[in-house]
């Protein structure tokens, strides 16, 4: 599903990432650790093509993101689902309208659009506020709508960029467990987090990045 | 608004420009097809061979229209015009006048080396003793509206580059407004054309809606014009020869204006990059 090949990465003097090689196989939930400036948004950006590394191949669904042209990069961004921790929700579109962005931006006929948001908000528990504005829902609100986003097209990967870092630990829960959820219907989920309280929550397989270098593979028991 | 309003103004100073223009041309055009070329017969010239060379002109497509004027005519008009000159042709005995064909020819044939290629061709023709017309005034109206062309061309070009610059920094300030907007579309799967073309969309428009503005600005001050020179007695009748853009070119002018919206957000866009992801 997603494969990376000796991938690195330099901003001026700085090296962000090195030499950095791991798979990632369909339907895997796993978890990318590491402190601030570990590389995880930089490795993010790459999979859906925002950043070319310096060397090395990355794939996503055979597809070889490196050598994609730039028209193709937004065909590889509809595969895949994006979370952000600042959610970066349209604040003059309603929720529903938040979500049906990605549909639309495929020409999705408006009646599959009615139906599709309504499923994401419904499996984030979010219909209730589909027509209120970004600015009068909860941050956990604000997160939920993103994800939903983010799954409305049904997306094979979702990559999530610290998406509990402006949540309380309860919240932290739930959005975890939504992911869960995402990940049990067989979406492959990639969370890249700092957070411990995620990582404990999560029994899943841990990458851990620490100066731009992928140390050795653990598994956490939560 | 302010944008429509700034093109409108700067599309008006473009279209002041382009009346002014084209009515100097049309004037010009028209003193071009005053222009008469005397074609003079020889005077021991019978009547057939008049015919003849009549019917040589009459065949001859760049001729538009021709008038004969015989010995008699030209000495008719001769004291007509000149009659305190008139006894210094009695003295002569007989009409020292020649028999003349006055010829205008046809608009293709109106270009100063046009007329100098026809009025040589003219002269090899037995029984044509001269061809005149006014070469130095027929060159100096062709100089005028050379001159008056590129004057027009160079002031076109800079007032139309101002209208994009000005639509392209519109666009840039609405672009950089919906810059988060342009890049959440990006990260989820926004191809350039789906972001793009509401962006040239909204150029196109903003210079349609310009170029119109100000041809309602130029029709206004056309009017104003016209009544003032009909208000003053001097120039009593002349706002009869000034005229507007026929509507076609007031159409042309609007897909102009739209033309250079869509240029100007172009040009913003690739300034721009698009925001990238």
């Amino acid at each position: 599903m997603i494969q990376l090949i000796h991938v690195s990465k330099r901003y001026d003097q700085r090296l962000a990432l090195s030499d950095v090689t791991f798979e990632i196989g369909k339907g895997e939930f796993v978890l990318l650790m590491g402190p601030s400036g570990a590389g995880k948004s930089t490795l993010l950006r790459m999979l859906i093509g925002a950043e070319r590394p310096d060397e090395g191949q990355i794939f996503v669904q055979q597809k070889n993101v490196t050598t994609l042209k730039p028209s193709d990069i937004p065909y590889l961004r509809r595969k895949v689902g994006t979370v952000f921790q600042d959610f970066r929700l349209l604040p003059k579109k309603s929720v529903f309208d938040n979500v049906a962005l990605p549909l639309l931006v495929q020409g999705t006929s408006p009646a599959d659009i009615r139906r599709k948001v309504t499923e994401a908000l419904r499996a984030v528990g979010v219909e209730h506020k589909r027509d209120q504005l970004p600015a009068g829902l909860s941050t956990g609100e604000q997160q939920r709508v993103c994800i939903a986003r983010a799954i409305v097209n049904g997306p094979v990967v979702l990559l999530a960029d610290e998406p509990t870092g402006n949540l309380d630990p309860a919240l932290t829960s739930e959005i975890i467990e939504l992911f869960k959820l995402i990940n049990a219907r067989g979406t492959t989920v990639v969370v890249a987090t700092h957070d411990p309280l995620v990582m404990a929550q999560v029994n899943r397989r841990v990458l851990t990045l620490s100066q731009g270098r992928l140390l050795p593979e653990q598994r956490v028991m939560g | 608004m302010v944008a429509i309003l700034t093109t409108a103004f700067t599309l008006a100073c473009v279209g002041v420009f382009l009346l002014v223009y084209v009515n100097l041309r049309t004037a010009a055009g028209s003193l071009q097809d005053d222009v008469k070329i005397m074609v003079y017969l020889d005077d021991r010239l019978s009547a057939d061979s008049v015919a003849e060379v009549e019917q040589h002109l009459r065949s001859d497509r760049a001729v538009a229209s021709l008038l004969f004027i015989s010995k008699e005519q030209a000495l008719g008009e001769f004291k007509a015009q000149f009659p305190s000159e008139s006894h210094l042709l009695e003295g002569l005995g007989q009409n020292p006048l020649p028999a003349s064909f006055v010829v205008a020819l046809s608009p293709l044939f109106h270009s100063p080396d046009a007329i100098k290629r026809w009025a040589e061709r003219m002269r090899q023709v037995g029984g044509v003793s001269k061809v005149d017309y006014n070469q130095d005034w027929i060159d100096a109206l062709a100089t005028v509206i050379r001159s008056i062309e590129l004057v027009a061309i160079g002031i076109g070009v800079i007032l139309s580059a101002a209208a994009v610059t000005i639509i392209a920094n519109t666009i840039r300030l609405t672009l950089f407004a919906r810059r988060d907007e342009i890049a959440i579309l990006r990260l989820i799967g926004a191809t350039s054309s789906f972001i793009r073309v509401p962006y040239l969309l909204e150029g196109a428009v903003l210079g349609a809606l310009g170029s119109a503005l100000s041809l309602v600005m130029l029709k206004c001050m056309y009017e104003l014009f016209r009544q003032q020179m009909r208000t003053m007695g001097r120039f009593a009748g002349l706002d009869n020869l000034i005229a507007f853009f026929p509507p076609s070119v007031c159409l042309a002018l609007i897909a102009v204006g739209m033309g250079l919206g869509v240029a100007g957000s172009f040009v913003s866009m690739r300034r721009f990059g698009g925001a990238k992801a």
